[in-house]
């Protein structure tokens, strides 16, 4: 690690641990004290709505069960803080789990509306459950007491400042480990993320038990911490405010959790002084208001851009004139505040801070990694030397693919075999991507069955076909873009990584083990598609071509014996296409079996081995490229009627 | 008519035009052909408004209508047939040729008879005629090839676009279609035509250009183009 | 054996109430694959607007109850196209779903915020136009406004589903909705389409918010649970079918009376919730509705 985050570490725990000493008033204490606690469960929140990009409303509920839980082992069984509180986390989790597994089948504001709903019986079930929760009456809590000694303040300030930070090294730990990428890859490409191998619906699921996990421990803190629970605390205005931080604060970092977490806790004692309001409500203005001009001097936005926040900002700082209290309309300040930032801050404080930062400091080169690695290891198949059978490496039996009235694959059999390249071309509208995404598992065939190896595949999910061998790209390319290439191929090789989440979280030897492996791996691979030099850029920001490239290096992640290529070479322009041609043959030439979909006739009939030529859902001709060329059905099917005559 | 020049445009990062240039004079019928992912849809789009040209000019009966949005395109009499028809679904067959007229009935364009025009131009396609109450979304693939084309003319463009009005059809109702089209032809409609069967358009049109890796390779009068051997490699390759 | 028809009567007045809302979420779902997350708000605003005319509250009554309709269903679509414009459409030129979900909410919030401040946080009387004699109908009571509310709903419905079918303008929004694409190069302006969607989806949930104001409390809170209910109807129905809403709305109109009565008030709002999570787990897309198969 660099010496200037070693140096920040240390201030902030220096900070941290002073901070009581400090600033003896409890008051205060307390304050940082909540701000620590929503921290935590931002931590876990912002896996869900930063990584995954899900909309969550339910993580109030989820908070509220930890509090529960803790509350109520306290106040009916007298356990001790060091039971009620695994407990809490433990009972959270479950509650996320049983949420999570069927709302995860669903995404965007489905899922959205699901939590909320959760989150609403979450509350009304606390309210009503009065045997078990004391229902309105709420529950009182004393400080927790270790070794004879009942914490005081400031103790208890020590133990939640411990917990958070450890909290944050076991996040952190997480996101950075395969785990981390997983969850983001599904956000990126969520069917790039299952051809890879990476199930999607059961990293959503992860990230959401842990998120859940995160939100019990918060719960069961806040419960010692505000020493009385009671059931309209865990309200849709506190899951709102949730979300706000997470947001404001910036995704996907952990220093915008904190951040946000500080704006949230600290803004109804702002939004409780009005004077104070007027003031910041003012200098905002100005401040919109000066940036506004700036930005039209420059000419880098327009005047109807800049109305909306000048106008709003202004309005908001006269409206703060009129106004004696500004408690009653906090919820509108909340939903302005969200308006903002959704439109304007999308990254949050920590996403402007960083970019503000970036136009004084010079922009890094990226170091170009593993070029002078002489010790890199060549990447090769496990399959090079495998002792090719004598059957078809992969079988489609009668395919038949119908959507509604329209048969997309009309019985269609297709026989590739070991070590060869298999050519598929046909007119538009023939079937080549159907019998793809029938190949990979992404549609179930109506009919007929495909036998990979001699074992049927038919029927089974995108990620269980990858991990048995066969990989494919994507004609719209499919890179997770906003993941550096390392990162890309680092998610094939996901299948590497038996360690569970108890070793990322702990950095075993096992786990520190494997990463090595899979970034040798990565490594080798980003050589062996001439990627090195470009390793640590995001995907996105890479030349077509070159990402092309790395959709191949990402499938031969895998470790397949099947390769497809569906159109690697459709927007290359003709300077890319010798490069690909080499790479398709180079990728032959370890044992790995291809199947290639092209249009550009040059492409295919220049490497492929046998060509199978399919027109309106069956297979029409079958053979060396140069029969297929010459055959007259195959030249009618593309030219039409009446072209043969040459 | 429509004036085509040094187009430009793409996807994203991947650019698939590389500045071509097409004239469509009135009353012609000009085919752009080219294997797939030559950019011949790509072409469509740009001129119907469906993406925007990253450079280059299309002018429209003298108009400049780079740039514009698809829904005032069509205002100044442009219609476009896209690629897969397009049907709208849920819709009767004659619910979605009326809409062909839209820009007509809110007097955007002269309204004209569009009683008339619609009955003549079920007469054109009999195969519609016998089922106006029919639901666009259970009509056959040739069937809706002619209820995306009636469509069309409902709008009484100045030029039609008709992209792969062939796809996916069996070789009798290509027939058909491009014997609609001739007909067509005959009653003076301008239309750029995008084929993927090099020889049936070529046998309508007036003139052809052949479209490669999104450049105009060869073009001439439609009659010369069929016996080109270039016109082969372009699909073949070889 | 008479409660229980007079709780079936209610139940099918509520449940038309969650049918329009429902109703709205579709209107706007089928044209821009969006959906308001305060639609609940527009029928709390609807019903709060109409108090304030037709009501002693702000120094009324103004109007009589049935000249004030026409006037907040005019605040109504008027609120759903600031909706649009504020919260829905930068989000889908920027193609950000969180970007409508957050907005569509912060808005939801901002809109009860105000009404907590304008009309205070208690529950008001909405005066009824009618009598509140009940009537008898096969032995069971029904009250003259519960019978108001159920043809109000359905002739909102109706009257939009009119206007799909006889107007060129009703079937641009229809073609809208099949493939917007398409209906551009028909010379549709989609964007106005999209705008008028929900304008129209707000309009009829504030007319069903005067429609229900005087058969229950009326308040800044009205909206939020209903909406997040009605969000279960729209998926019961399928988020593309309009049969489907009333079915589903008088699904859980009645069973909501019923539990309410036979059980206990308190969980009154559970079968609902328990009724959206269950019929998102098993089937998204609805009873009624078609899930599209992703092309890749």
């Amino acid at each position: 690690m660099k010496i200037k985050s070693y140096f920040l570490i240390v201030l902030g725990l220096a900070a941290l641990g002073l901070f009581p000493v400090l600033v003896p008033n409890p008051y205060y204490v307390h304050l940082v004290e909540t701000i620590l606690i929503y921290a935590i469960l931002l931590f876990g929140l912002d896996i869900v709505v930063g990584y995954t990009g899900q909309v969550s409303l339910g993580h109030a509920g989820l908070f509220g069960v930890g509090s529960y839980t803790a509350g109520v082992l306290f106040f009916k069984l007298g356990l001790p803080f060091l039971l009620a509180v695994p407990a809490a986390i433990g009972v959270t989790a479950v509650f996320g789990a049983v949420l999570a597994l069927p709302a995860l089948r669903v995404t965007g504001p489905y899922l959205a509306m699901v939590t909320l709903a959760f989150g609403t019986i979450i509350q009304i079930l606390i309210n009503e459950m009065t045997f078990l929760t004391e229902g309105p009456i709420g529950i009182k809590v004393a400080k927790p007491i270790f070794f004879g000694h009942k914490l005081n303040e400031v103790e208890y300030f020590y133990v939640v400042a411990v917990l958070m930070v450890l909290a944050l090294v076991v996040v952190h730990r997480i996101l950075k480990s395969h785990l981390g990428r997983a969850f983001e890859a599904l956000r990126d490409s969520p069917v790039a993320c299952d051809c890879m191998g990476v199930s999607v619906y059961r990293y959503k699921v992860y990230a959401f038990v842990i998120s859940a996990g995160l939100a019990g421990l918060a719960g069961a803190l806040y419960t010692y911490s505000e020493e009385y629970i009671s059931p309209n605390t865990y309200n849709f205005e506190l899951t709102i405010l949730f979300l706000l931080a997470v947001i404001m604060g910036g995704r996907k970092t952990r220093s915008g959790a904190l951040i946000g977490a500080a704006i949230v806790v600290m803004l109804p004692s702002l939004l409780s002084d009005i004077n104070l309001f007027r003031v910041i409500a003012t200098a905002l203005a100005v401040g919109v208001a000066a940036m506004a001009a700036y930005n039209l001097m420059r000419k880098t936005r327009t005047v109807r851009e800049l109305a909306v926040p000048v106008l709003a900002t202004v309005a908001m700082s006269v409206f703060s004139f009129q106004l004696e209290n500004i408690t009653d309309w906090r919820l509108t300040i909340f939903g302005l505040m969200i308006l903002f930032v959704v439109y304007y801050l999308q990254d949050g404080v920590v996403g402007f801070a960083r970019d503000f930062l970036a136009r004084f400091v010079r922009p890094k080169t990226h170091a170009s990694v593993g070029s002078s690695n002489a010790n890199l290891r060549r990447w090769t198949s496990t399959h090079t030397n495998a002792s090719a059978g004598t059957g078809p490496l992969l079988e489609a039996q009668q395919v038949l693919m119908q959507f509604g009235g329209l048969k997309a694959l009309n019985r269609v059999d297709l026989r590739v075999m070991p070590g060869t390249v298999h050519g598929l071309i046909g007119p538009n509208g023939s079937g080549k991507s159907t019998m793809m995404n029938v190949l990979t598992g992404i549609y179930q065939p109506t009919a007929g069955q495909v036998l990979f190896n001699g074992h049927s595949v038919t029927g089974q999910t995108p990620a269980s076909i990858a991990l048995s061998g066969i990989a494919r790209t994507f004609q719209n390319v499919q890179l997770f873009g906003e993941m550096t290439a390392t990162d890309n191929v680092l998610v094939s090789l996901h299948h590497i990584y038996k360690s569970n989440i108890v070793d990322v979280m702990l950095g075993t030897t096992r786990y520190r083990r494997e990463d090595a492996a899979a970034r040798e791996q990565a490594a080798s691979l980003l050589d062996f598609v001439g990627l090195t030099a470009m390793s640590q850029e995001q995907a996105r920001n890479l030349p077509y071509g070159k990402q092309r490239m790395l959709e191949i290096a990402r499938a031969l992640g895998l470790d397949p014996r099947l390769l497809l290529l569906d159109e690697p070479a459709a927007g290359l322009s003709p300077a890319d296409l010798p490069e690909l041609m080499s790479m398709v043959q180079k990728v032959r030439d370890h044992g790995i079996t291809i199947i290639l979909i092209e249009h550009h006739m040059d492409v295919v009939m220049g490497i492929s081995d046998t060509v199978s030529v399919l027109d309106f859902g069956q297979k029409i001709a079958e053979g060396k490229p140069a029969d297929v060329q010459s055959n007259p059905a195959v030249i009618e099917a593309y030219l039409g009627s009446g072209a043969q005559a040459h | 008519m429509l004036t085509i020049e040094n187009l430009q445009a793409g996807y994203g990062k991947v650019q698939v035009l590389h500045g071509i240039s097409i004239q469509v004079p009135q009353g012609k019928i000009v085919t752009l052909i080219g294997s797939n992912g030559a950019g011949k849809t790509t072409t469509m789009r740009a001129v119907s408004g469906m993406i925007k040209p990253t450079a280059g000019k299309i002018t429209l009966a003298g108009v400049d209508i780079t740039g514009l949005d698809s829904h005032q395109i069509a205002k100044r009499g442009l219609a476009h047939s896209p690629e897969g028809r397009r049907v709208f679904p849920t819709l009767s067959v004659l619910d979605n040729i009326r809409l062909g007229a839209f820009v007509r009935y809110t007097k955007a364009r002269p309204q004209g008879d569009i009683e008339s025009d619609l009955q003549k131009a079920l007469e054109l396609f009999p195969r519609l005629k016998e089922r106006t109450h029919q639901i666009a979304g259970t009509l056959s693939g040739g069937e809706q090839q002619m209820l995306a084309m009636a469509r069309a003319i409902m709008l009484n463009p100045e030029v039609i676009l008709l992209d792969e009005p062939s796809m996916g059809l069996a070789p009798i109702l290509v027939e058909e279609v491009f014997n609609i089209i001739s007909r067509l032809k005959g009653e003076g409609v301008t239309m750029l035509l995008v084929e993927q069967f090099a020889a049936a358009a070529l046998k309508v049109a007036d003139y052809g250009y052949v479209l490669e890796n999104g450049r105009i390779s060869v073009h001439g009068p439609a009659d010369q183009l069929k016996d080109d051997p270039a016109v082969k490699a372009a699909y073949l390759g070889g | 054996m008479e409660i229980f028809l007079q709780l079936i009567y209610s139940g099918i007045a509520l449940g038309m109430i969650y049918g329009v809302i429902a109703f709205g979420y579709q209107l706007t779902f089928a044209t821009s694959a969006t959906l308001n997350f305060g639609q609940g708000e527009a029928l709390m605003l609807g019903a709060l607007v109409g108090l304030s005319l037709a009501g002693t509250i702000h120094g009324g009554p103004y109007l009589n109850y049935w000249l004030m309709i026409p006037l907040v269903a005019i605040f109504g679509a008027a609120q759903g196209a600031l909706v649009e414009w504020i919260g829905v459409r930068p989000a889908i030129k920027i193609k950000s779903e969180f970007g409508w979900i957050m907005s569509t909410i912060a808005l939801a919030i901002i809109f009860k915020n105000v009404a907590e401040n304008i009309w205070g946080k208690d529950d008001l009387k909405f005066p009824s136009p009618l009598s509140e004699a009940p009537i008898k109908i096969f032995g069971g009571n029904v009250l003259p406004m519960e019978i108001v509310v159920v043809v109000g709903a359905l002739a909102m419905m109706a009257m939009v589903e009119i206007f799909n079918r006889k107007s060129i303008y009703g079937k641009a929004v229809v073609a809208t909705s099949n493939d917007r694409d398409a209906a551009s190069l028909m010379g549709i302006n989609t964007g106005a389409v999209i705008t008028f969607s929900y304008a129209l989806s707000s309009m009829t949930g504030a007319v069903a918010g005067v429609l229900v104001a005087p058969l229950t409390l009326t308040g800044a809170t009205m909206g939020s649970v209903l909406g997040l209910k009605a969000f279960a109807v729209a998926i019961i129905g399928g988020l593309t079918s309009g049969v489907g809403v009333i079915v589903g709305g008088l699904i859980l109109g009645i069973a909501e009376t019923t539990t309410g009565y036979y059980i206990s008030t308190g969980y009154k709002d559970v079968p609902g919730l328990v009724l959206l999570l269950l019929v998102l787990a098993v089937k998204p897309a609805g009873l009624f509705g078609k899930m599209a198969i992703k092309k890749v």
